[in-house]
Formats: structure tokens, C-alpha cells, sequence
């Protein structure tokens, strides 16, 4: 049981690791690198560095109000 | 009420860094508009991360699981006679 905890954790860590040190470069440290780098084809255009977290953050709102609004109809229904 | 305040005096403090920043231009104009959103995601990394390491480093206790089936077993035999049923539900 616990084996499975700490593979999830360690799951969890080196996902969110991950996320921040692409952003990081992707945002900081890219602009100020030449534009015929190599290190340039692994990124995405700089477009998507505004486009992905803020379609991410709707989704997530999104998927908050549907889960609120599911739980309180359930609710209305299993009053009456 | 105080927390809110905490919050929010933070929140105020780093909007007026940002605004400062935008109109000193140490940075290029195009890095500091992206900064806002930046720090929105290093939070929600941080935050994952903290559940991470909390679950690998969470305490199970092993031996207190056994005493606590134990009780569990005798507060059983001791109240069915009485008459109160503590069965699986």
C-alpha cells in the first residue's frame, strides 16, 4: 500500500519538476538566446507559452463550475 | 479576516513590483508582460510538489493498525450482547 503512495508522490514531484523547468527555460531563458540555436526546435513557438496555461486554467474552471453544479443537482434530486 | 489581509497586501506588493518593473525597462518589454503568468504557474508547480513530497514522506504506522483492529474486535464482543449492532455498513 504504501509502496503505491510513494510511487504516486514521486509521480507527482517529477511531473511538477518537469512543468517548471521547461516553463522556466521556455520563458526566461529562451528570449535571450540567438535565434539559430539548436536548442530552439525544442520548443514551441513563444505564442504557446501564454496560450497553454491560461487554456489549461479554463479547463479547470470549466470542469469546477460542471462538478459543483452535477453535486448540487444530485443533492436537489435525492431531497425531493 | 487578518489572513485575507495577508493575501491580499502580497498580492498588492507584487503588482506594484510588476508595474515598476514595466516602467523602468530593465527587462525587455515582451519578458516582463509574460512574468504575471509565469508566477501563477510556478505556484500551481509548487503546490504540486508539495503534494508530492508529502505523499512519499507520509507515516503509516503499522503497528497502531493492528492495535486499532483489535479494538475494534472487542468493542464488537462487548456491545452486541448489550444489544447494539456495529455491523458493515
Amino acid at each position: 500500500m504504501e509502496l503505491a503512495d510513494r510511487a504516486v508522490g514521486l509521480l507527482l514531484s517529477f511531473v511538477s519538476l518537469s512543468i517548471f523547468t521547461y516553463y522556466t527555460f521556455w520563458v526566461i531563458i529562451l528570449p535571450f538566446v540567438d535565434s539559430d540555436h539548436f536548442i530552439h526546435q525544442y520548443f514551441l513557438p513563444q505564442e504557446y507559452a501564454i496560450l497553454i496555461p491560461v487554456f489549461a486554467g479554463m479547463v479547470l474552471l470549466c470542469f469546477l463550475c460542471v462538478f459543483i453544479g452535477f453535486v448540487m443537482l444530485k443533492s436537489k434530486k435525492k431531497k425531493a | 479576516m487578518k489572513h485575507i489581509v495577508k493575501i491580499m497586501t502580497l498580492l498588492v506588493a507584487i503588482s506594484a513590483l510588476w508595474v515598476g518593473l514595466l516602467q523602468t525597462s530593465m527587462v525587455p518589454r515582451s519578458h516582463a508582460l509574460l512574468l504575471p503568468i509565469y508566477f501563477v504557474v510556478c505556484l500551481g508547480c509548487y503546490g504540486l510538489l508539495m503534494v508530492g513530497v508529502g505523499l512519499m514522506q507520509f507515516p503509516t504506522c503499522p503497528q497502531e493498525a493492528v492495535l486499532l483492529q483489535q479494538d475494534i474486535i472487542e468493542a464488537k464482543k462487548y456491545l452486541k450482547p448489550r444489544g447494539v449492532d456495529v455491523g458493515f455498513d
